[in-house]
């Protein structure tokens, strides 16, 4: 177990390396003008300075000296300033955030958790018991309505489902609105009374005991959660639905069953957790599943997180914001994949023996 | 060899051949394969799926009966009635100078006039013409992007199973990168550095789908030959003296390719969901090809009055919808198929 | 060891250990010693029974012999040349005279191949024969075998298991081999078609002149067929002996026990032999115990059991056996 979890964290720096080096690789598509872009603020129209930038950063080494810059950035010998290197924290300058990448994820990153919270933890917490349910009634409505949700849902892109949402619920009922917060909100927010804990405005809002703030938020994420949680509740519901029944059939229930305990007991004790072993890796999947759906949640719904800038910076062709996104994707996917990994481990004693 | 007479009775033989007499279709595709295959013509949603499947590849292929383009050499251009961004509702008349007319349309309508018959979009792109094509796309780009990656990945998938070792971990810990970028996002960037080299095209994302696409059909060859391999016959392929590299083309691959190759065949309707999201975010084709996602981005600009203009997002979202659905309906009944748990079942 | 000119198949102190790894570092931390210094010879035309309990490492010794797995240490010698030091290609070679028949018919063919092509690989492979030279080939050998030639065209799954087996055995008969290594045949047949397996294979021996090393976890089941026979337990060989000095006067502890394990057909003298029961499981060859093998379940162990590993000697004329209590 421990020698699992040992090479698991030992994969880390190596998955972040072949990342850095994926990325690099693209990048050099980029002539070394347009990757000049990288550390200035505007388009640069001198040619004299592109010039002294590309120098600078050494954008005309060869490819691994270009590398190795490009992750520790280079030190000016006079000032002993430091500029560019990812490694420190310097993923470049967002011409379409207008302000320096690594900012641009930090002020937008709490927005993208707080909505993928809500968007995660009701699928786990009833997916998982609807999926329970379906198993022991089996074939029951919630079991046929399973299948068919999922298939349904897993063909629908996700954007023509969150332009419909739009369609009804906003401009026909005018029930949930897009964006993030209404005005009145806003200024509350940014009061002076109004604490900073988490930086999740939904979680701060309930410890300030300003609800009519969480309610207001909640009301901006309804769509967001739904279209971001679509696709995952119908395959939570099926997975753990599958996993359970095929658990119900096996020997040692039988024998729990023939001990005299009680049905309960016998599901909620013996068969659930290890039915529960597959639904772990799904979870491990569907965070892979919502770091893409965010890019276009966020843009349909005009919510201000980590996708919607990514988009934005796409659609015009600022490569450097969306890099900037895509190691910052990487590192949260990998962690992720770990902690899944790990929680395999403690699940699954036959992962633990091996 | 001398002519003897054989020990065995080939009475016995004839009865328990004849008492297992099976049809040519099993006969060629083999016991395993025959099961998947019959196991998808025998589930109702499977059925489902192929008449949808089918109903779009006959779109596709008459598509230039049902909606005749302007300019033969260039169908994939929507033809635009004026310049006004205003979509106009359906039913509609052509104003301006109307694309040649169907044959079918007067003989039911009555009436030499082209209609929009699902509208215009933003800038008078005629929506149904925009579906009708926009099926062609569908599959050609499905079928581009999954033909390479399926090739991408079996080769891969091959090279790394059958020499196993260090260069099976080197490869398989690449596949790990590949995977670690979300899948959208990674294949966003790479079409968004293309696009102002190769031009405002489908090739971007095809490209970028291709390069982000290939590592679960590596996984699962990979997965399928390291199971092949461990069979007594691939062990007796060598006791007879069989070179390494037919054992892999002959034994291996032939046993290994086909659930592959049925996901791959699936993956071609999850190809336009990725396209259409590209799309969506403003990288793939120019304004006005003929192509889904494109057609159905143009409702971003109009969701205020989006219950106004609802038929520029319901109609090719539904085309998008059920093309997608078609494939996964099959795709479902495959998984219930492939999956052992559910072995003997069927 | 006779040394003289009938031997076919000289097998001397092999051993096949698998390694095993583990950690962070996928270090090798032990092994499987699946087979841990056999020695045997198998003479012309005979018929050589390897019995011993599932898992001792029997298919092991077989497969290692024919070079599938790289041996961890000792030699091979077929007809004189010494098969661990042949070159691949050299050895690809020598197969034409070496073969094997499978345990189990069912996964030993090829689904994906009609029987004519099953058949007519090692013909195709080897060059011996081109296009229409095969076909007849092919169906010369399922004739032989006691198939119908006109199922050439169909695949494995048509055939019921005892069928199959045949087609296994005219694949092993295609390159005239001299040598055939039975590795359990007729264990995964029904009993009904496994006595029809028998007697082909023994027509087939006397009409071209076979050497078979025949394995089977069952020493009822070589007794008919064998000349000789040896007795494995834990990868190693305990007892060596022609047939009827075996079965009748067997020396071993462990072959003694396993044939009191065989039911006898008079009922009286069933009653009145002596019983031994082995206790305990078969110890796990990752970690054999130490001097003999044998030992942990032995029932007249000693000390020196543990101490040092008993020597494969023979004791009597032809009769080998690996017990420090025997004399
Ligand atoms: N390729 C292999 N890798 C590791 N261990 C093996 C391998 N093949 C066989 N073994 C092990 O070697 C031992 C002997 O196996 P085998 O020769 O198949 O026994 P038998 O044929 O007598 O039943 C068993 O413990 C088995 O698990
Ligand atoms: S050597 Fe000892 S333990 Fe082994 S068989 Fe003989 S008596 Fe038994
Ligand atoms: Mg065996």
């Amino acid at each position: 177990m421990l020698t699992y979890i040992i090479r698991r964290l030992l994969m880390v720096p190596l998955l972040l390396f072949g990342v850095t080096v994926l990325i690099f690789a693209m990048l050099q598509f980029l002539s070394p003008i347009e990757r000049s872009a990288l550390y200035v603020r505007d388009i640069p129209r001198n040619d004299k300075a592109v010039e002294g930038i590309i120098k600078r950063y050494k954008l005309d080494r060869p490819m691994h000296e270009q590398y190795w810059f490009w992750l520790v950035g280079t030190v000016d010998a006079s000032t002993g300033k430091r500029a560019g290197g990812i490694l420190f924290g310097d993923f470049g300058y967002s011409r379409t955030g207008a302000e320096p990448v690594a900012t641009l994820i930090r002020n937008r990153f709490p927005n993208t958790l707080d909505l993928t919270i809500w968007a995660v933890a009701p699928v786990i917490l009833v997916g998982i018991w609807l999926g329970v349910q379906a198993a022991v009634h089996q074939n029951s409505i919630i079991d046929q309505a399973a299948r068919i949700f999922s298939i349904v849902g897993t063909s629908f892109p996700t954007f023509v489902f969150g332009l419909l949402m739009l369609m009804f619920f906003y401009v026909k009922l005018g029930w949930f609105p897009p964006g993030r917060m209404s005005d009145a909100s806003s200024i509350i927010v940014r009061s002076e009374e109004f604490h900073t804990y988490t930086t999740l405005l939904t979680f701060d809002a309930l410890l300030n005991g300003r609800f009519d703030v969480f309610l207001d938020a909640l009301r901006h994420m309804a769509m967001p959660i739904l279209t971001l949680s679509y696709i995952s509740w119908a395959t939570f519901l099926r997975v753990t639905r599958s996993s359970m029944l095929e658990t119900l059939r096996m020997e040692y229930i039988t024998t729990a069953r023939a001990k005299g305990l009680s049905e309960h007991d016998v599901i909620f004790k013996h068969a659930q957790p290890n039915a529960m072993i597959p639904v772990v890796t799904l979870a491990g999947f569907s965070v892979i599943l919502l770091l893409g759906g965010v890019v276009i949640t966020e843009t349909v719904f005009n919510y201000p997180g980590i996708g919607q800038a990514a988009a934005i910076a796409a659609a015009q062709l600022d490569v450097i914001t969306v890099l900037g996104f895509a190691l910052f994707n990487g590192l949260i996917l990998i962690v992720s994949n770990l902690v899944v990994d790990v929680l395999y481990a403690v699940v699954d004693p036959r992962v633990r023996l091996s | 060899m001398a002519e003897t007479t054989p020990s065995g009775d080939n009475t016995l033989l004839r009865e328990t051949v004849s008492a297992r007499e099976i049809g040519r279709m099993e006969r060629f595709l083999g016991p395993e394969n025959y099961r998947i295959v019959m196991g998808l013509l025998k589930t109702p949603a499977s059925i489902a799926g192929f008449i949808l499947i089918g109903f779009f590849i006959l779109i596709a292929l008459a598509a230039p009966v049902i909606a005749p383009p302007v300019n033969a050499k260039d169908p994939y251009k929507i033809p635009r009635d004026g310049f006004k961004s205003e979509p106009q509702p359906m039913g509609s008349l052509w104003k301006t100078k109307q694309p040649p007319l169907p044959f079918w349309w007067e003989s039911i309508m009555g009436t030499d006039q082209w209609t929009h018959i699902l509208g215009t979009s933003q800038g008078q792109y005629d929506v149904f013409y925009g579906i009708i094509w926009g099926t062609r796309t569908a599959f050609r780009t499905g079928l581009m992007v999954t033909i390479a990656t399926f090739l991408i990945g079996i080769i891969v998938g091959s090279i790394s199973a059958y020499y196993g070792g260090w260069v099976d971990n080197v490869i398989m810990r690449v596949v790990d990168v590949f995977m670690t970028l979300p899948f959208i996002l990674a294949a966003l960037i790479l079409a968004t550095i293309l696009t102002p080299r190769i031009g405002k095209s489908l090739y971007p994302a095809i490209i970028a789908l291709i390069t982000f696409g290939w590592m679960t059909y590596a996984r699962i060859i990979r997965g399928d030959i390291l199971s092949i391999k461990e069979r007594d016959y691939i062990m007796a392929a060598r006791v007879i003296g069989v070179k390494d590299s037919r054992i892999l083309f002959r034994h291996i691959i032939p046993n290994a390719i086909f659930p592959t190759l049925v996901l791959a065949s699936l993956a071609v309707g999850d190809v336009v969901l990725s396209f259409a999201a590209l799309s969506f975010l403003g990288i793939g084709t120019e304004v006005g090809y003929a192509d889904w996602g494109q057609v159905l981005s143009f409702a971003r600009n109009w969701i205020t009055s989006l219950d106004t203009y609802w038929y520029i997002i319901v109609w090719p979202g539904l085309a998008l919808v059920m093309y997608v659905m078609g494939f996964n309906l099959v795709g479902d009944a495959l998984r219930d198929v492939l999956d052992p748990r559910m072995r003997g079942k069927t | 060891m006779s040394n003289n000119n009938d031997v076919l198949l000289k097998v001397v102190d092999l051993k096949m250990h698998f390694p095993i790894y583990r950690g962070v570092f996928q270090r090798q931390v032990g092994a499987v010693h699946a087979v841990d210094g056999v020695s045997f010879d198998v003479k012309r035309g005979e018929t050589l029974g390897l019995v011993g309990e599932s898992g001792c490492g029997k298919s092991t010794t077989g497969r290692t012999i024919l070079q599938l797995y790289k041996p961890t240490a000792g030699e091979v010698f077929f007809k004189g040349s010494n098969l661990v030091s042949l070159k691949s290609e050299e050895m690809r070679w020598m197969r034409r005279q070496m073969q094997m028949i499978f345990q189990d018919p069912y996964a030993s063919l090829n689904p994906r191949m009609t029987v004519a092509e099953i058949v007519g690989e090692p013909l195709t492979v080897h060059n011996v024969a081109t296009g229409k030279e095969i076909q007849e080939h092919v169906m010369h050998l399922l004739e032989i075998v006691g198939l119908n030639p006109s199922f050439a065209g169909r695949y494995p799954h048509e055939f019921s298991g005892g069928q199959r087996q045949r087609i296994g055995v005219a694949r092993a008969l295609a390159l005239q081999p001299s040598f055939i290594i039975c590795d359990e045949p007729i264990s995964a047949l029904d009993v009904s078609i496994q006595a029809q397996v028998v007697n082909l294979l023994e027509e087939l021996q006397e009409q071209f002149n076979l050497t078979y090393l025949f394995i089977a976890h069952d020493l009822s089941m070589v007794r008919h067929i064998s000349k000789r026979v040896a007795v494995m337990y834990l990868g190693v060989i305990m007892e060596l002996a022609n047939r009827d000095d075996l079965y009748l006067e067997p020396m071993h502890p462990y072959t003694q026990a396993l044939l009191s394990a065989v039911p006898i057909p008079d009922p009286v003298a069933d009653v009145n032999r002596k019983r031994v029961i082995l206790e305990g499981d078969v110890p796990s060859p990752v970690n054999p115990p130490s001097g003999c093998r044998f030992r942990t379940r032995c029932p007249i162990a000693e000390k020196i059991c543990a101490e040092s590993r008993p020597e494969f000697r023979e004791v009597k004329a032809g009769h080998f056996v690996a017990c420090h209590l025997v004399s």
